[in-house]
């Protein structure tokens, strides 16, 4: 048995310690999820414990030789915030990119830099900020590949999609998203 | 390879991770194709900066929050299941409110107010004062007192009004002669005399 199912089997003997350690380990990737996919610290945050209190009542039904628990949660966590996603007004802000073009001008008129010359930091809120001009479908192709880094495989089971389809998100996401960096003077 | 079969290999390619032939292989489609060529420019472009992209930290504070969260779930799980009174418990939780249990202390206060000054004697239960058949007797007796009593004093008006009626006849009886002096005497007489 792998570590990532003993510590399931422990949290669902009732251990308290395993509870503690599951989530020290698992709430920064809930919550970079949750950031890249809303945009916002203090939904973040909210979504994130939502997520755990999920994970809480919900642990039996995740069974170790269906996949991992990473992938369990991710699935977890993606489908939470998609539900979010249909509660919340975020709609305007995926309207066309063509309708943004003028904003994003004006913005990238200010803060135009040189690829070089940006700090992690920098680059993380440019890539936010980008990220929110996306559709959900390919925004979230993106962050689980290339900001989350899973398998082609395992993004196919979270989106529940054919790993054919995940490429074509995710080529498409990141065209898209390429467009709105150049936009920004922040791409060459 | 045409633009098709292209597009399920350009997300490996713009990562880098595609071997060497198929590479080869894809880098001669893109030397021919300017479409395809744009894209996988885009593409890898976006990749490279979405590398340098730092990730996100959760604040320290949501790790204690959600550590704790877990922590006492699992702590009221097993406290749940320890005892089924506690399940009583949760099932009672609304009623088993300060509120509430306030206006229920009033309530007894106010019975037993009632209960001392209408003359109950209160003293300790015995289970055989919950028998039924006991209950049910003193009640009965306690009915049938209560009516004979109704009754009595029914009877006792009845006799009272009775002599008042036959008091004023007779005390009316002396007749016209009688002045005005002596009608007011006779008036506040059946007074006295009652």
């Amino acid at each position: 048995m792998d570590p990532e199912s003993r510590l399931v089997a422990r949290c669902l003997e009732g251990e308290e310690a395993a509870w503690e350690e599951l989530a020290r380990v698992y709430t920064r990737r809930v919550y970079s999820m949750c950031y890249r996919f809303t945009g916002s610290d203090a939904q973040a945050q909210d979504l994130t414990q939502e997520v755990f209190l999920r994970v809480f009542r919900g642990l039996k039904s995740f069974r170790a030789g269906e996949g991992t628990f990473a992938t369990w949660l991710a699935r977890l966590t993606r489908n939470l915030l998609i539900d979010h996603y249909r509660r919340s007004k975020l709609e305007r802000v995926t309207d066309s990119i063509e309708d943004q073009l003028p904003m994003l001008e004006g913005s990238g008129a200010t803060a135009s830099r040189t690829d070089g010359l940006l700090s992690e930091r920098e680059a993380s809120e440019i890539v936010q900020k980008g990220l929110q001009k996306l559709s959900p479908e390919l925004r979230e192709a993106v962050i689980l590949r290339d900001l989350e880094g899973l398998e082609y495989r395992e993004i196919a089971e979270v989106l529940g999609i054919p790993e054919g389809t995940v490429k074509s998100r995710l080529n498409r996401g990141r065209a898209e998203l390429a467009r709105v960096l150049r936009q920004q003077r922040v791409l060459a | 390879m045409n633009c098709v079969e292209l597009e399920r290999l350009l997300s490996e390619y713009a990562e880098g991770a595609l071997d060497e032939a198929r590479k080869a292989e894809v880098e001669r489609h893109l030397a021919a194709c300017p479409a395809c060529a744009a894209e996988a420019r885009d593409a890898a472009a976006a990749v490279t900066f979405l590398r340098r992209a730092e990730r996100p930290e959760p604040p320290p504070e949501l790790v204690t929050r959600i550590v704790f969260q877990l922590t006492s779930g699992m702590a009221q799980r097993q406290q749940r299941k320890r005892s089924w009174l506690n399940s009583l418990g949760v099932f009672l939780e609304p009623v088993l409110q300060p509120r509430f249990s306030m206006g229920m202390a009033m309530t007894i206060l106010s019975f037993s107010l009632l209960a001392r000054l209408a003359g109950i004697q209160v003293r300790q239960l015995n289970p055989s004062d919950l028998d039924p058949v006991k209950i049910w007797r003193t009640v009965d007796d306690r009915v049938h007192r209560a009516w004979t009593r109704a009754v009595k004093f029914y009877d006792t008006l009845q006799a009272v009004y009775e002599i008042r009626a036959r008091l004023r006849e007779l005390t009316e009886e002396p007749g016209p002669a009688a002045g005005p002096g002596e009608e007011a005497q006779n008036g506040a007489q059946p007074d006295k005399k009652k």
